[in-house]
């Protein structure tokens, strides 16, 4: 199974290697995006470090919804879904490589978005690395399980792809939420056991979606 | 041969009469029987409609959530019809929760709306509740609408307990059980049964109107089967 997982992640990675369909718009608006967030953000230090984390995360789900909402809708050309179904592998083996990539794409993001941000507000958020990793990375899993099987749904609905970005925001806002505050906690050097209480949740999150999205996408793709 | 529905006609018309009357008992008890609040005066009165609604709001969504399930496992059109039938209703009573709520917040708080945990956990329901009907909205196949409907439905119904949870977390302003006067629980009791009544019977019906429709479309498509014939 790690064999075939790993086959299916690197087709998309190929596939987006190749074409840079998707990719470099998406930086490019998180790039646009957080620029005319950190325009905004003429205040006192104190208050920009307690705003920083909730633009960052605006800026990563605004731009990280242009991967979501692509991430089937490749597969609805030439039958590339009905080919991608047709492989020896369970319809979990298609989610979880999705999200896999998912995951990927807003990590990349923000591989991009955190330096940007730093440098264009002058908000210290890399005095704890570690754990703004931890939580860049619960955050980006909680969003991707929530929006792989969003768009895959949305990718059914016939001129309804713009229809993902309405769906998967309302249901995010609480990872946005926890990610924001544990970020601002960040920012604040304040980290604590509030902090660990938002790791907490952005984690049980994570696990609660990814077993949903498990237990959910067969019934999406059948047919 | 009788058109399905037609039986029940005359009962709902019955329970209808029932339910708008308990309504129209609940409102006179809350404009006349109801004490008048001391600190917020008669928009406290607001209260009554808003706990009632906000309850259907959540009610709706479970049932939605609950009849999606059916559907996955029974694949019965039915199912899906309650489905329907309980968003609508859930999108109705839950905007009514955010502009009672709203109208209340101006009165007690001096502003229209605020970021409580509470008012977050309605509007966001509230929008869950507009993207399911946009879906649906936009498909014609109806187990392919019905099995759609219900994936989201469930999503959002394992969402929405941590959003919950969430916004929680953040210091709210938003009454929890306020302590109320006797006489004042009694009315908001009776609102709140009322409007549920009335919301059961709205809910039966909706229902019944989409089998309806369901089986003329079913029958309009032999119907012109049979025309090519």
């Amino acid at each position: 199974m790690p064999a075939k997982l790993w086959w299916m992640i690197r087709k998309d990675l190929l596939s987006e290697y190749r074409a840079r369909r998707v990719w470099p718009a998406m930086l490019l608006l998180g790039i646009l995006v957080a620029l005319v967030f950190t325009l905004q953000m003429d205040l006192l230090p104190g208050q920009q470090r307690r705003i920083a984390g909730g633009l960052l995360w605006l800026a990563v789900f605004f731009a990280g919804i242009m991967a979501l909402d692509r991430s089937f809708a490749l597969e609805g050309e030439d039958g590339c879904g009905e080919g991608l179904l047709l492989y020896p592998v369970s319809p979990t083996l298609v989610y979880l490589a999705k999200l896999v990539v998912n995951v990927l794409a807003l990590a990349v993001l923000e591989l991009i978005l955190i330096p940007v941000f730093i440098v264009l507000s002058g908000v210290p958020l890399w005095t704890h690395p570690g754990l703004l990793l931890l939580v860049a990375a619960l955050g980006n899993l909680g969003i991707a399980a929530v929006g792989t099987p969003l768009s895959a749904l949305a990718t059914k609905i016939p001129r309804g792809t713009h229809l993902s970005a309405l769906l998967i925001f309302p249901m995010v806002i609480p990872v946005v939420l926890a990610a924001s505050e544990a970020t601002r906690l960040i920012a604040e050097d304040d980290f604590g056991a509030e902090g660990w209480r938002w790791i907490q949740f952005l984690a049980a999150f994570a696990v609660v979606f990814v077993v949903a999205g498990i237990a959910l996408f067969d019934f999406l793709v059948e047919d | 041969m009788e058109m399905p529905g037609t039986r029940s006609v005359r009962r709902t018309s019955l329970v209808e009469g029932l339910a708008s009357a308990l309504v129209i008992t609940a409102m006179l008890a809350i404009f006349l029987l109801a004490p008048t609040e001391q600190t917020m005066g008669v928009a406290q009165r607001i209260v009554y409609v808003h706990v009632a609604v906000a309850w259907l709001g959540l009610a709706c969504f479970l049932l939605m959530a609950i009849t999606g399930l059916l559907y996955l496992g029974h694949r019965d059109l039915a199912w899906d019809q309650w489905s329907q039938a309980a968003a609508e209703l859930g999108w109705l009573t839950s905007s009514l929760t955010l502009l009672t709520g709203s109208l209340w917040a101006h009165a007690a708080w001096n502003t229209w709306w605020t970021w409580d945990p509470r008012l977050m956990t309605s509007f966001i329901l509230w929008a869950i509740y507009s993207g399911y009907l946009l879906v649906r909205g936009s498909l014609e196949d109806v187990h392919l609408r019905a099995r759609l409907a219900a994936v989201l439905a469930l999503v959002g119904a394992l969402d929405v307990p941590l959003v919950v949870m969430a916004t929680r977390w953040f210091r709210g302003i938003h009454p929890q059980s306020p302590k109320m006067e006797l006489s004042m629980r009694a009315v908001l009791l009776l609102s709140v049964v009322a409007m549920s009544a009335l919301a059961a019977v709205l809910l039966v019906r909706r229902r019944g109107q989409l089998r309806l429709e369901y089986l003329l479309e079913e029958l309009q498509e032999q119907a012109e089967i049979r025309n090519d014939r």
